[in-house]
């Protein structure tokens, strides 16, 4: 049993090494918490955000708002840890919280880009579960 | 009698003339050939051109015999008997009367075009010492004066050279030689005592006109120039605007460019680009201050037109179509460049709204 002691850390290691990766900094949480309970105040069934959703948000092909941006991937590109380009040649910053630590800790600039981004792919504004969500996914990336 | 070799022309004068051959020819092919790019160049030619013009004024008091301007008089009466068959056989060591015209035509018309470029750089790109003071209308109207002086002088300079080749087989002597070796051959007795000049004197008034021009040139050039904005954009402007495009200086269009751009923003050229109302506010007051009929360079003045099907987009105004005509697609489409819009990919000074020929410089990876 005592040998095991080392393995057992090890383990623990690894996995709060992982933990501590896709977990959420101080600043993300707080835009999190935010939208957990707008999320919960429109559903109450509301059992937290998921990076497998928010990964499938972020991949589809809605071509349901402005025809120039059918999709987030038209200038976020299909990988969040990548260098985008807006339409006029702009580069945008990752949108992963590992290549850019500071994205979705200002609530007021989140939302500015919800605002206007769901409106220009989607075509209508999103559900704070869905942000939820895609900052979940960028979280973990 | 025994043909000598007569010092003719000296230093000063074979300096002058070869100076402005180099000068002339290298404002020549930046004027006439050169793209926009090549003004930096253009203008040291021109600005040493007016040096050299300086000196040889200074030259034509204080130089040696056949430098000084009272040796070859500007008079018709001397040309028409120059012409005429009883002139033919008498020899002019110096310029002679038909030279000393050219002489004077082409000191004259080469201050009119240095007069000219001054006016035209100061007015239509805001450079120089004349830039504080002319507007871009009367820079373009300088720029024409300039452009139609330039290729007077062409003729000109050919007529000087038909004349050389004329004068050279009248006289039966090499007159290019001579510019070159300043040595003329004479048959006629030597001159009671040679006018030697004044190069020491010579070289003090050109240093008090160096010492009095440059820093006075200097001086003018660091004025701000006429109807040029103040370089640096609002914060909240370059923070909204920016993040998404490049932060085109708002002298780039019209007022009403702008407000339509602001009313537009839930559908602004195909994305919603919304921003909160206290900023939008904000950003309004700032745009209609400072929209391109408030201001005087040539992207103000000539963005001004917009393209009545798109009046949003500057790229689509039709100068600045002129402007790029001969700029690839591909070059806009390359990711060095990324889109029209990008301005400052390649115009290094574009955020401050002047578009300086010299700071045009397309990325190379552009290319690829």
């Amino acid at each position: 049993m005592i040998k095991m002691i080392p393995v057992l850390s090890f383990a623990v290691l690894c996995a709060s090494a992982t933990l501590a990766i896709s977990a959420p900094g101080a600043g993300q949480q707080t835009v999190l918490d935010r939208y957990a309970a707008e999320a919960k105040a429109a559903a109450p069934a509301f059992a937290g955000f998921s990076a497998e959703r928010g990964k499938a948000f972020f991949l589809a092909h809605p071509a349901s708002g402005k025809p120039d941006t059918p999709s987030c991937t038209t200038c976020h590109t299909a990988d969040a840890r990548q260098i985008g380009h807006s339409r006029a040649g702009k580069e945008i910053g990752p949108l992963a919280v590992s290549a850019t630590p500071d994205r979705f800790t200002d609530i007021a600039k989140t939302e500015k880009w919800f605002t206007r981004n769901c409106d220009s792919v989607l075509g209508r504004a999103c559900t704070a579960a869905e942000k939820g969500d895609f900052i979940t996914f960028m979280v973990s990336q | 009698m025994q043909l000598r070799q007569v010092r003719v022309w000296d230093l000063g004068v074979r300096g002058f003339h070869w100076g402005l051959v180099i000068c002339v020819a290298i404002g020549a092919v930046t004027g006439f050939l050169a793209g926009r790019d090549w003004l930096g160049i253009h203008v040291i030619a021109g600005s040493t051109i007016a040096a050299l013009l300086i000196f040889r004024l200074i030259w034509g008091w204080l130089g040696s015999r056949y430098a000084l301007f009272q040796s070859f008089p500007l008079s018709l009466r001397a040309v028409r008997h120059h012409l005429s068959p009883a002139g033919r056989g008498e020899h002019h060591l110096g310029h002679n009367p038909l030279g000393a015209v050219m002489v004077y035509a082409l000191i004259g018309v080469l201050a009119l075009i240095l007069l000219t470029g001054a006016v035209a750089l100061g007015g239509v790109v805001k450079q120089g010492p004349l830039a504080f003071l002319m507007s871009f209308a009367t820079g373009i109207q300088a720029r024409s004066l300039h452009n139609a002086l330039a290729i007077g002088l062409l003729v000109m300079i050919a007529a000087h050279l038909g004349g050389v080749v004329l004068e050279s087989w009248r006289g039966r002597q090499n007159l290019a030689r001579a510019m070159v070796t300043g040595l003329k051959e004479s048959a006629e007795a030597p001159q009671s005592a040679p006018v030697a000049g004044h190069p020491w004197i010579a070289g003090l008034a050109v240093a008090v006109a160096a010492a009095v021009l440059v820093p006075g040139t200097l001086a003018l050039n660091a004025l701000p120039g006429r109807g040029v904005p103040p370089p640096a954009l609002d914060a909240a402007y370059v923070r909204e605007c920016g993040g998404c495009h490049f932060a085109y200086p708002p002298s780039l269009a019209p007022a009403q460019t702008w407000v339509a751009v602001m009313d537009g923003l839930d559908d602004h050229f195909g994305e919603n680009a919304t921003i909160d109302s206290a900023t939008a506010t904000v950003l309004r007051g700032w745009l209609a201050d400072n929209s391109s009929e408030h201001w005087d360079t040539r992207p103000a003045v000539t963005l001004r037109t917009t393209d009545p099907a798109q009046p949003q987009r500057i790229t689509a105004a039709p100068a600045w179509t002129r402007f790029h005509r001969r700029i690839a697609e591909a070059v806009f489409k390359s990711q060095a460049v990324g889109a029209k819009g990008s301005c400052g990919a390649c115009h290094h000074d574009a955020s401050t709204g002047r578009f300086d020929p010299q700071q045009i410089a397309i990325p190379a990876k552009a290319f690829q």
